[in-house]
Protein backbone atom coordinates (compact mmCIF):
# COMPACT_ATOMS: atom_id res chain seq x y z
CA UNK A 1 0.00 0.00 0.00
CA UNK A 2 1.26 3.44 -0.88
CA UNK A 3 2.51 5.55 1.99
CA UNK A 4 -0.52 7.64 3.04
CA UNK A 5 1.02 10.10 5.51
CA UNK A 6 2.71 13.47 4.99
CA UNK A 7 5.91 13.11 2.98
CA UNK A 8 8.60 15.77 3.42
CA UNK A 9 9.58 17.84 0.40
CA UNK A 10 13.41 18.09 0.61
CA UNK A 11 14.77 21.53 -0.21
CA UNK A 12 17.90 21.74 -2.37
CA UNK A 13 19.56 24.40 -0.21
CA UNK A 14 19.93 23.03 3.30
CA UNK A 15 18.52 19.57 3.90
CA UNK A 16 19.27 17.52 0.77
CA UNK A 17 22.23 15.62 2.34
CA UNK A 18 19.94 14.57 5.20
CA UNK A 19 17.41 13.11 2.78
CA UNK A 20 20.09 11.53 0.58
CA UNK A 21 21.37 9.84 3.73
CA UNK A 22 17.91 8.71 4.75
CA UNK A 23 17.42 7.16 1.32
CA UNK A 24 20.61 5.18 1.91
CA UNK A 25 19.57 4.18 5.44
CA UNK A 26 21.97 6.57 7.18
CA UNK A 27 21.36 9.37 9.66
CA UNK A 28 23.34 12.32 8.30
CA UNK A 29 23.73 15.33 10.58
CA UNK A 30 25.15 18.78 9.94
CA UNK A 31 28.22 19.83 11.89
CA UNK A 32 30.02 23.13 12.01
CA UNK A 33 33.69 22.88 10.98
CA UNK A 34 34.48 25.99 13.00
CA UNK A 35 33.19 24.94 16.46
CA UNK A 36 32.81 21.22 15.68
CA UNK A 37 29.29 21.01 17.11
CA UNK A 38 26.44 19.11 15.44
CA UNK A 39 22.97 20.55 15.25
CA UNK A 40 19.46 19.60 14.24
CA UNK A 41 17.26 20.72 12.46
CA UNK A 42 19.70 21.45 9.62
CA UNK A 43 20.61 25.10 9.18
CA UNK A 44 22.66 27.08 6.72
CA UNK A 45 24.38 28.78 9.65
CA UNK A 46 25.71 27.21 12.86
CA UNK A 47 23.32 28.10 15.71
CA UNK A 48 26.22 27.89 18.18
CA UNK A 49 28.93 30.07 16.58
CA UNK A 50 27.20 31.46 13.44
CA UNK A 51 29.79 30.08 11.07
CA UNK A 52 28.45 29.12 7.65
CA UNK A 53 31.04 26.35 7.27
CA UNK A 54 28.75 23.33 7.64
CA UNK A 55 29.73 19.75 6.81
CA UNK A 56 27.69 16.56 6.99
CA UNK A 57 28.68 13.36 8.78
CA UNK A 58 27.10 9.99 9.40
CA UNK A 59 25.77 9.88 12.95
CA UNK A 60 25.41 6.78 15.11
CA UNK A 61 21.65 6.60 14.76
CA UNK A 62 21.48 6.05 18.51
CA UNK A 63 19.68 8.10 21.10
CA UNK A 64 17.35 8.17 24.08
CA UNK A 65 13.73 9.09 24.69
CA UNK A 66 13.63 12.63 26.09
CA UNK A 67 9.86 12.64 26.46
CA UNK A 68 6.83 11.12 24.74
CA UNK A 69 3.06 11.23 24.38
CA UNK A 70 0.35 8.93 23.06
CA UNK A 71 -1.70 10.49 20.30
CA UNK A 72 -5.38 9.58 20.40
CA UNK A 73 -6.46 12.15 17.84
CA UNK A 74 -4.84 12.71 14.45
CA UNK A 75 -5.63 13.79 10.92
CA UNK A 76 -5.03 12.43 7.43
CA UNK A 77 -3.20 9.13 7.14
CA UNK A 78 -2.26 9.20 10.81
CA UNK A 79 -5.92 9.09 11.85
CA UNK A 80 -5.94 5.38 10.97
CA UNK A 81 -3.04 4.70 13.32
CA UNK A 82 -4.33 6.10 16.62
CA UNK A 83 -3.30 5.52 19.28
CA UNK A 84 0.37 5.93 18.39
CA UNK A 85 3.35 7.19 20.37
CA UNK A 86 5.27 10.34 19.46
CA UNK A 87 8.56 11.20 21.11
CA UNK A 88 11.39 13.66 21.22
CA UNK A 89 14.71 11.85 20.88
CA UNK A 90 17.99 13.05 22.36
CA UNK A 91 20.64 12.19 19.79
CA UNK A 92 23.92 10.65 20.92
CA UNK A 93 25.67 13.43 18.98
CA UNK A 94 23.61 16.14 20.71
CA UNK A 95 20.41 18.01 19.89
CA UNK A 96 16.99 16.48 19.39
CA UNK A 97 14.57 15.00 16.84
CA UNK A 98 10.81 14.45 16.83
CA UNK A 99 9.47 11.06 15.75
CA UNK A 100 6.83 8.40 15.94
CA UNK A 101 8.20 5.78 18.26
CA UNK A 102 8.20 2.13 17.25
CA UNK A 103 8.47 -1.00 19.35
CA UNK A 104 6.22 0.35 22.11
CA UNK A 105 2.67 -0.40 23.25
CA UNK A 106 0.53 2.75 22.91
CA UNK A 107 -2.11 1.17 25.12
CA UNK A 108 0.40 0.91 27.99
CA UNK A 109 2.20 4.27 28.28
CA UNK A 110 3.35 3.33 31.78
CA UNK A 111 5.66 0.75 30.16
CA UNK A 112 7.42 3.38 28.03
CA UNK A 113 10.38 4.95 29.80
CA UNK A 114 11.94 8.36 29.45
CA UNK A 115 15.64 7.69 28.93
CA UNK A 116 15.13 4.38 27.13
CA UNK A 117 17.61 3.67 24.33
CA UNK A 118 16.35 3.96 20.78
CA UNK A 119 17.80 3.31 17.34
CA UNK A 120 16.91 4.91 14.03
CA UNK A 121 15.28 3.15 11.08
CA UNK A 122 13.96 4.46 7.80
CA UNK A 123 10.71 3.87 5.94
CA UNK A 124 10.53 4.35 2.20
CA UNK A 125 7.68 6.84 1.68
CA UNK A 126 8.25 7.53 -2.00
CA UNK A 127 10.81 6.86 -4.70
CA UNK A 128 12.89 9.77 -3.48
CA UNK A 129 12.10 10.17 0.21
CA UNK A 130 12.64 7.82 3.13
CA UNK A 131 11.46 9.00 6.54
CA UNK A 132 13.39 8.34 9.76
CA UNK A 133 11.63 6.69 12.69
CA UNK A 134 13.04 5.57 16.02
CA UNK A 135 12.57 2.19 17.68
CA UNK A 136 13.07 1.23 21.30
CA UNK A 137 15.90 -1.32 21.54
CA UNK B 1 19.15 56.84 30.43
CA UNK B 2 15.49 56.39 29.48
CA UNK B 3 13.09 56.54 32.41
CA UNK B 4 11.40 53.46 33.88
CA UNK B 5 8.10 53.20 31.97
CA UNK B 6 6.33 51.72 35.02
CA UNK B 7 2.96 53.46 35.58
CA UNK B 8 3.38 55.61 32.46
CA UNK B 9 0.24 54.01 31.04
CA UNK B 10 -2.92 52.33 32.26
CA UNK B 11 -5.60 50.03 30.96
CA UNK B 12 -8.71 52.19 31.17
CA UNK B 13 -11.35 49.83 29.82
CA UNK B 14 -11.91 46.22 28.82
CA UNK B 15 -14.81 44.71 26.93
CA UNK B 16 -15.93 41.72 24.94
CA UNK B 17 -17.73 41.19 21.66
CA UNK B 18 -21.55 41.06 21.83
CA UNK B 19 -21.46 37.27 21.77
CA UNK B 20 -18.76 34.90 22.99
CA UNK B 21 -18.54 31.12 23.18
CA UNK B 22 -20.06 28.73 20.68
CA UNK B 23 -21.80 31.05 18.22
CA UNK B 24 -23.89 28.52 16.32
CA UNK B 25 -25.07 30.94 13.63
CA UNK B 26 -21.44 31.66 12.78
CA UNK B 27 -19.30 34.77 13.04
CA UNK B 28 -16.07 36.23 11.69
CA UNK B 29 -12.90 37.63 13.19
CA UNK B 30 -13.89 41.06 11.87
CA UNK B 31 -17.29 41.05 13.55
CA UNK B 32 -15.72 40.04 16.87
CA UNK B 33 -13.01 42.72 16.65
CA UNK B 34 -15.37 45.54 15.76
CA UNK B 35 -18.00 44.65 18.36
CA UNK B 36 -15.36 44.52 21.08
CA UNK B 37 -13.84 47.86 20.07
CA UNK B 38 -17.26 49.47 19.84
CA UNK B 39 -18.12 48.13 23.29
CA UNK B 40 -14.89 49.20 24.95
CA UNK B 41 -15.09 52.72 23.48
CA UNK B 42 -18.64 53.08 24.79
CA UNK B 43 -17.51 51.84 28.21
CA UNK B 44 -14.56 54.25 28.38
CA UNK B 45 -16.56 57.09 26.88
CA UNK B 46 -14.46 57.81 23.81
CA UNK B 47 -15.15 57.79 20.11
CA UNK B 48 -13.20 55.21 18.10
CA UNK B 49 -11.85 58.23 16.20
CA UNK B 50 -9.75 59.05 19.30
CA UNK B 51 -7.75 55.83 18.93
CA UNK B 52 -4.20 56.68 17.86
CA UNK B 53 -2.58 53.27 17.96
CA UNK B 54 -3.94 49.85 16.97
CA UNK B 55 -2.47 46.62 18.32
CA UNK B 56 -3.77 43.25 17.16
CA UNK B 57 -2.65 39.87 15.87
CA UNK B 58 -2.26 40.74 12.21
CA UNK B 59 -5.57 42.60 11.96
CA UNK B 60 -4.72 46.24 12.62
CA UNK B 61 -5.11 47.53 9.06
CA UNK B 62 -8.47 45.77 8.69
CA UNK B 63 -9.65 47.40 11.89
CA UNK B 64 -8.39 50.84 10.89
CA UNK B 65 -9.99 50.65 7.46
CA UNK B 66 -13.31 49.38 8.81
CA UNK B 67 -13.47 52.23 11.32
CA UNK B 68 -12.01 54.84 8.97
CA UNK B 69 -9.02 55.43 11.26
CA UNK B 70 -5.57 56.66 10.29
CA UNK B 71 -3.48 55.47 13.25
CA UNK B 72 -0.09 56.87 14.15
CA UNK B 73 1.08 53.53 15.48
CA UNK B 74 0.32 50.13 13.94
CA UNK B 75 1.37 46.87 15.57
CA UNK B 76 0.43 43.40 14.36
CA UNK B 77 2.53 41.21 16.65
CA UNK B 78 1.23 37.68 16.27
CA UNK B 79 3.19 35.17 18.30
CA UNK B 80 0.33 33.12 19.67
CA UNK B 81 -1.90 33.54 22.66
CA UNK B 82 0.48 35.79 24.58
CA UNK B 83 0.47 38.41 21.83
CA UNK B 84 -1.97 40.58 23.79
CA UNK B 85 0.29 40.87 26.82
CA UNK B 86 2.98 41.99 24.38
CA UNK B 87 0.58 44.43 22.71
CA UNK B 88 0.05 46.09 26.09
CA UNK B 89 3.82 46.14 26.59
CA UNK B 90 4.29 47.70 23.15
CA UNK B 91 1.46 50.19 23.64
CA UNK B 92 2.99 51.29 26.93
CA UNK B 93 6.34 51.76 25.18
CA UNK B 94 4.75 53.80 22.39
CA UNK B 95 2.92 55.93 24.96
CA UNK B 96 6.03 56.33 27.10
CA UNK B 97 7.91 57.45 23.98
CA UNK B 98 5.34 60.18 23.48
CA UNK B 99 4.11 58.88 20.13
CA UNK B 100 0.51 58.19 21.14
CA UNK B 101 -1.82 58.73 24.11
CA UNK B 102 -4.63 56.28 23.38
CA UNK B 103 -4.24 52.75 22.03
CA UNK B 104 -6.62 49.90 21.45
CA UNK B 105 -5.53 46.29 21.81
CA UNK B 106 -8.04 44.16 19.98
CA UNK B 107 -8.80 40.49 19.56
CA UNK B 108 -11.31 38.77 17.29
CA UNK B 109 -11.07 35.07 16.62
CA UNK B 110 -13.75 32.76 15.34
CA UNK B 111 -12.01 29.70 16.72
CA UNK B 112 -15.24 27.71 16.79
CA UNK B 113 -17.08 29.06 13.74
CA UNK B 114 -13.92 29.32 11.66
CA UNK B 115 -12.82 25.89 12.82
CA UNK B 116 -16.07 24.42 11.56
CA UNK B 117 -15.48 25.99 8.17
CA UNK B 118 -12.02 24.42 8.07
CA UNK B 119 -12.90 21.06 9.60
CA UNK B 120 -10.82 18.18 8.33
CA UNK B 121 -8.13 20.36 6.82
CA UNK B 122 -5.76 19.54 9.67
CA UNK B 123 -4.85 23.17 10.11
CA UNK B 124 -2.65 24.47 12.91
CA UNK B 125 -0.43 21.43 13.03
CA UNK B 126 2.27 23.28 14.87
CA UNK B 127 4.57 26.24 14.63
CA UNK B 128 6.40 26.92 11.44
CA UNK B 129 3.63 27.41 8.92
CA UNK B 130 2.76 25.39 5.87
CA UNK B 131 5.77 26.20 3.67
CA UNK B 132 7.05 22.67 2.91
CA UNK B 133 10.66 23.78 3.32
CA UNK B 134 10.14 25.09 6.83
CA UNK B 135 11.75 22.96 9.57
CA UNK B 136 8.38 22.09 11.11
CA UNK B 137 6.97 20.94 7.78
CA UNK B 138 9.96 18.73 7.16
CA UNK B 139 10.80 17.37 10.59
CA UNK B 140 7.59 17.56 12.67
CA UNK B 141 4.54 17.37 10.41
CA UNK B 142 5.45 13.92 8.99
CA UNK B 143 4.86 12.46 12.45
CA UNK B 144 1.17 13.09 12.82
CA UNK B 145 1.11 15.57 15.69
CA UNK B 146 -2.22 17.36 15.47
CA UNK B 147 -2.00 20.83 16.96
CA UNK B 148 -1.22 22.15 20.41
CA UNK B 149 -2.49 19.32 22.65
CA UNK B 150 -0.40 16.73 20.81
CA UNK B 151 2.71 18.77 21.57
CA UNK B 152 2.00 20.07 25.08
CA UNK B 153 1.38 16.53 26.29
CA UNK B 154 5.11 15.85 25.91
CA UNK B 155 5.78 18.56 28.49
CA UNK B 156 3.47 16.91 31.02
CA UNK B 157 5.21 13.56 30.55
CA UNK B 158 8.57 15.16 31.19
CA UNK B 159 7.25 17.06 34.22
CA UNK B 160 6.01 13.76 35.68
CA UNK B 161 9.41 12.18 34.98
CA UNK B 162 11.46 15.01 36.47
CA UNK B 163 9.35 15.80 39.51
CA UNK B 164 7.20 12.74 40.23
CA UNK B 165 3.96 14.58 39.59
CA UNK B 166 0.91 12.60 38.55
CA UNK B 167 -2.02 13.35 36.28
CA UNK B 168 -4.17 13.69 39.38
CA UNK B 169 -2.06 16.67 40.50
CA UNK B 170 -2.80 18.46 37.25
CA UNK B 171 -6.48 17.47 37.30
CA UNK B 172 -6.96 19.68 40.36
CA UNK B 173 -6.24 22.70 38.18
CA UNK B 174 -9.14 21.85 35.87
CA UNK B 175 -11.45 21.29 38.85
CA UNK B 176 -10.61 24.58 40.59
CA UNK B 177 -10.81 26.53 37.36
CA UNK B 178 -14.25 25.04 36.71
CA UNK B 179 -15.31 26.17 40.20
CA UNK B 180 -14.61 29.76 39.10
CA UNK B 181 -16.57 29.20 35.89
CA UNK B 182 -19.63 28.19 37.89
CA UNK B 183 -19.61 31.74 39.34
CA UNK B 184 -19.36 33.37 35.91
CA UNK B 185 -22.62 33.10 33.95
CA UNK B 186 -20.80 34.14 30.76
CA UNK B 187 -18.53 31.09 31.01
CA UNK B 188 -19.24 28.39 28.46
CA UNK B 189 -19.01 25.75 31.19
CA UNK B 190 -20.87 27.75 33.86
CA UNK B 191 -23.68 25.24 34.27
CA UNK B 192 -25.82 22.62 32.59
CA UNK B 193 -27.89 25.54 31.28
CA UNK B 194 -24.95 27.07 29.40
CA UNK B 195 -23.59 23.74 28.14
CA UNK B 196 -24.59 20.08 28.56
CA UNK B 197 -21.08 19.45 29.93
CA UNK B 198 -21.06 22.54 32.16
CA UNK B 199 -21.17 22.81 35.95
CA UNK B 200 -18.88 21.49 38.64
CA UNK B 201 -16.47 18.66 37.90
CA UNK B 202 -14.38 16.35 40.06
CA UNK B 203 -10.84 15.02 39.79
CA UNK B 204 -12.34 11.69 38.74
CA UNK B 205 -14.22 13.45 35.93
CA UNK B 206 -10.93 14.83 34.61
CA UNK B 207 -9.15 11.49 34.99
CA UNK B 208 -12.00 9.62 33.29
CA UNK B 209 -12.49 12.07 30.42
CA UNK B 210 -11.32 10.70 27.11
CA UNK B 211 -7.66 10.82 26.17
CA UNK B 212 -6.65 13.44 23.63
CA UNK B 213 -2.89 13.07 23.81
CA UNK B 214 -1.78 11.03 26.81
CA UNK B 215 -1.24 12.20 29.49
CA UNK B 216 -3.64 15.01 28.49
CA UNK B 217 -7.31 14.14 28.85
CA UNK B 218 -10.13 16.18 27.34
CA UNK B 219 -10.69 18.13 30.56
CA UNK B 220 -7.00 19.09 30.69
CA UNK B 221 -7.55 20.99 27.45
CA UNK B 222 -8.95 24.46 26.82
CA UNK B 223 -12.13 25.15 24.93
CA UNK B 224 -12.13 26.28 21.30
CA UNK B 225 -14.67 29.07 21.06
CA UNK B 226 -15.47 32.30 19.26
CA UNK B 227 -14.29 35.34 21.17
CA UNK B 228 -13.68 39.04 20.71
CA UNK B 229 -12.19 41.41 23.25
CA UNK B 230 -10.57 44.80 23.41
CA UNK B 231 -8.82 46.99 25.95
CA UNK B 232 -7.94 50.66 25.80
CA UNK B 233 -4.47 51.65 26.98
CA UNK B 234 -3.99 55.32 27.77
CA UNK B 235 -1.17 57.58 28.93
CA UNK B 236 -0.89 58.50 32.62
CA UNK B 237 -1.91 62.05 31.70
CA UNK B 238 -5.16 60.86 30.15
CA UNK B 239 -5.86 57.82 32.33
CA UNK B 240 -8.10 59.57 34.85
CA UNK B 241 -10.08 61.57 32.26
CA UNK B 242 -12.47 58.78 31.29
CA UNK B 243 -15.73 57.34 32.65
CA UNK B 244 -13.83 54.27 33.82
CA UNK B 245 -11.17 53.57 36.44
CA UNK B 246 -7.56 53.08 35.35
CA UNK B 247 -5.69 49.89 36.14
CA UNK B 248 -2.01 50.73 36.08
CA UNK B 249 0.66 48.91 34.14
CA UNK B 250 3.35 48.62 36.78
CA UNK B 251 5.45 46.10 34.91
CA UNK B 252 5.54 44.64 31.42
CA UNK B 253 7.98 42.40 29.61
CA UNK B 254 8.24 39.62 27.08
CA UNK B 255 10.57 36.80 26.14
CA UNK B 256 10.79 33.59 24.12
CA UNK B 257 12.75 30.38 24.13
CA UNK B 258 12.02 28.68 20.80
CA UNK B 259 9.57 28.41 17.92
CA UNK B 260 9.41 24.68 17.18
CA UNK B 261 8.93 22.26 20.06
CA UNK B 262 11.91 20.17 18.87
CA UNK B 263 14.04 23.19 19.84
CA UNK B 264 12.61 23.36 23.38
CA UNK B 265 15.62 22.76 25.58
CA UNK B 266 13.85 22.00 28.86
CA UNK B 267 10.29 20.71 28.47
CA UNK B 268 9.38 21.88 31.97
CA UNK B 269 10.49 25.48 31.50
CA UNK B 270 9.09 28.39 29.48
CA UNK B 271 10.61 31.84 29.03
CA UNK B 272 8.31 33.24 31.74
CA UNK B 273 11.14 33.50 34.31
CA UNK B 274 12.74 36.03 31.96
CA UNK B 275 9.54 37.92 31.13
CA UNK B 276 8.21 37.90 34.69
CA UNK B 277 11.52 38.85 36.29
CA UNK B 278 11.76 41.87 34.00
CA UNK B 279 8.12 42.79 34.68
CA UNK B 280 8.54 42.39 38.46
CA UNK B 281 11.71 44.48 38.30
CA UNK B 282 9.98 47.26 36.38
CA UNK B 283 7.14 47.18 38.89
CA UNK B 284 9.42 47.07 41.92
CA UNK B 285 7.38 44.15 43.21
CA UNK B 286 7.72 40.40 43.47
CA UNK B 287 5.56 37.29 43.41
CA UNK B 288 4.67 37.57 47.11
CA UNK B 289 2.98 40.90 46.43
CA UNK B 290 0.69 39.49 43.75
CA UNK B 291 -2.83 39.22 45.14
CA UNK B 292 -4.24 37.36 42.17
CA UNK B 293 -2.95 35.71 39.01
CA UNK B 294 -4.30 35.37 35.51
CA UNK B 295 -2.33 32.48 34.08
CA UNK B 296 -2.71 31.20 30.54
CA UNK B 297 -4.30 27.77 30.85
CA UNK B 298 -4.37 26.37 27.35
CA UNK B 299 -3.80 23.09 29.17
CA UNK B 300 -3.44 22.18 32.82
CA UNK B 301 0.29 21.62 32.21
CA UNK B 302 0.64 25.17 30.82
CA UNK B 303 -0.85 26.63 33.99
CA UNK B 304 1.23 24.41 36.27
CA UNK B 305 4.57 25.18 34.62
CA UNK B 306 3.72 28.88 34.45
CA UNK B 307 2.95 29.01 38.18
CA UNK B 308 6.50 27.78 38.73
CA UNK B 309 8.00 30.18 36.23
CA UNK B 310 6.29 33.20 37.84
CA UNK B 311 7.60 32.32 41.29
CA UNK B 312 4.12 31.47 42.58
CA UNK B 313 5.06 27.82 43.22
CA UNK B 314 8.32 25.95 43.69
CA UNK B 315 9.96 24.34 40.67
CA UNK B 316 8.29 21.02 40.03
CA UNK B 317 5.37 21.89 42.32
CA UNK B 318 3.24 24.03 40.02
CA UNK B 319 -0.01 22.19 40.79
CA UNK B 320 0.45 23.06 44.48
CA UNK B 321 -0.90 26.54 43.73
CA UNK B 322 -4.31 24.92 43.14
CA UNK B 323 -4.00 21.99 45.57
CA UNK B 324 -7.23 21.32 47.44
CA UNK B 325 -8.88 24.27 45.71
CA UNK B 326 -6.51 26.85 47.23
CA UNK B 327 -6.66 29.07 44.13
CA UNK B 328 -10.42 28.71 43.84
CA UNK B 329 -13.37 30.69 45.18
CA UNK B 330 -12.90 31.17 48.94
CA UNK B 331 -9.62 29.31 48.82
CA UNK B 332 -6.69 29.92 51.19
CA UNK B 333 -4.30 30.98 48.41
CA UNK B 334 -4.43 33.74 45.83
CA UNK B 335 -7.31 33.60 43.35
CA UNK B 336 -6.19 32.29 39.95
CA UNK B 337 -8.12 32.53 36.69
CA UNK B 338 -11.23 34.02 38.24
CA UNK B 339 -13.17 34.05 34.95
CA UNK B 340 -13.06 30.27 34.67
CA UNK B 341 -9.97 30.21 32.49
CA UNK B 342 -9.38 29.01 28.99
CA UNK B 343 -10.34 25.63 30.37
CA UNK B 344 -13.92 26.57 31.26
CA UNK B 345 -14.72 30.22 30.38
CA UNK B 346 -13.74 30.76 26.76
CA UNK B 347 -10.66 30.20 24.61
CA UNK B 348 -10.73 31.04 20.94
CA UNK B 349 -7.23 29.82 20.11
CA UNK B 350 -5.39 32.84 21.45
CA UNK B 351 -6.51 33.40 25.03
CA UNK B 352 -4.37 36.35 26.11
CA UNK B 353 -7.12 38.94 25.66
CA UNK B 354 -9.40 37.12 28.10
CA UNK B 355 -6.63 37.32 30.71
CA UNK B 356 -6.47 41.10 30.22
CA UNK B 357 -10.21 41.70 30.33
CA UNK B 358 -10.66 39.71 33.53
CA UNK B 359 -7.63 41.30 35.23
CA UNK B 360 -9.02 44.75 34.38
CA UNK B 361 -12.44 43.88 35.81
CA UNK B 362 -11.00 42.51 39.02
CA UNK B 363 -8.62 45.41 39.66
CA UNK B 364 -11.12 48.10 38.65
CA UNK B 365 -13.69 46.54 40.97
CA UNK B 366 -16.18 46.08 38.15
CA UNK B 367 -16.33 42.29 37.99
CA UNK B 368 -19.85 42.26 39.42
CA UNK B 369 -21.18 45.14 37.31
CA UNK B 370 -22.18 42.60 34.74
CA UNK B 371 -21.73 42.19 31.03
CA UNK B 372 -25.00 41.95 29.12
CA UNK B 373 -26.62 41.61 32.55
CA UNK B 374 -24.34 38.79 33.63
CA UNK B 375 -22.05 39.61 36.59
CA UNK B 376 -18.82 37.83 37.43
CA UNK B 377 -17.30 37.22 40.86
CA UNK B 378 -15.35 40.09 42.43
CA UNK B 379 -12.22 39.39 44.47
CA UNK B 380 -10.36 41.78 46.80
CA UNK B 381 -7.15 41.77 44.77
CA UNK B 382 -5.36 45.08 44.19
CA UNK B 383 -2.41 43.62 42.31
CA UNK B 384 -2.30 40.98 39.60
CA UNK B 385 0.25 39.09 37.61
CA UNK B 386 -0.96 38.34 34.10
CA UNK B 387 1.04 35.90 32.02
CA UNK B 388 0.40 34.78 28.49
CA UNK B 389 2.05 31.72 26.99
CA UNK B 390 2.01 31.33 23.24
CA UNK B 391 3.17 29.09 20.45
CA UNK B 392 4.47 25.73 21.63
CA UNK B 393 5.22 26.72 25.26
CA UNK B 394 7.63 29.01 23.50
CA UNK B 395 6.75 32.68 23.90
CA UNK B 396 5.67 34.58 27.00
CA UNK B 397 4.41 38.03 27.90
CA UNK B 398 4.00 39.16 31.50
CA UNK B 399 2.22 42.15 33.01
CA UNK B 400 2.11 43.34 36.59
CA UNK B 401 -1.08 45.36 37.03
CA UNK B 402 -2.16 47.42 40.04
CA UNK B 403 -5.45 48.99 41.07
CA UNK B 404 -5.83 52.78 41.19
CA UNK B 405 -6.31 53.06 44.95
Amino acid sequence: MAYNKPIPDPDPYTTQPFWDGAKAGKLMLPRCTNCNRAHFYPRMICPHCYSRQIEWFEASGEGWIHTFAVQHRAFGGWADDVPFVTAYIDLKEGDRMFTVLRGVDAAKPETIKVGASVKIEFEEASETVSIPFWRVV
Amino acid sequence: MPSNPSMSAAIVGAAESDQIGYIEEGTTDQILHIQAISNVCAQVGISPSEIEGIFSVGYSTNIAEYLGLHPKYIDTTGVGGCSFQMHVHHAMAAINAGIIDIAVVSHGESGYSGGRKNRGRGRNRGAGGSDPWQPASMFADPYGAAGAPSNYSHAMTRHMHNYGTSHKDFAQIAVTTRDWATLNPRAVMHSKETNPYGGKITIDDVENSRLISWPLHLLDCCLVTDHGGAVIVASAERARSFKTKPVWIAGAAESMSHQNMMEMDDFTRTSAPESSLAAYKMAGMGPREMEMAMIYDSFTITAAITAEMLGLAKRGEGPSLWEGGKAGPGGSGIPVNTNGGGLSFSHSGMYGMMLLVEAYRQLSGTAEDGVHGLPGKQTNAKTAIVNGTGGSLSVTGTLVLVADD
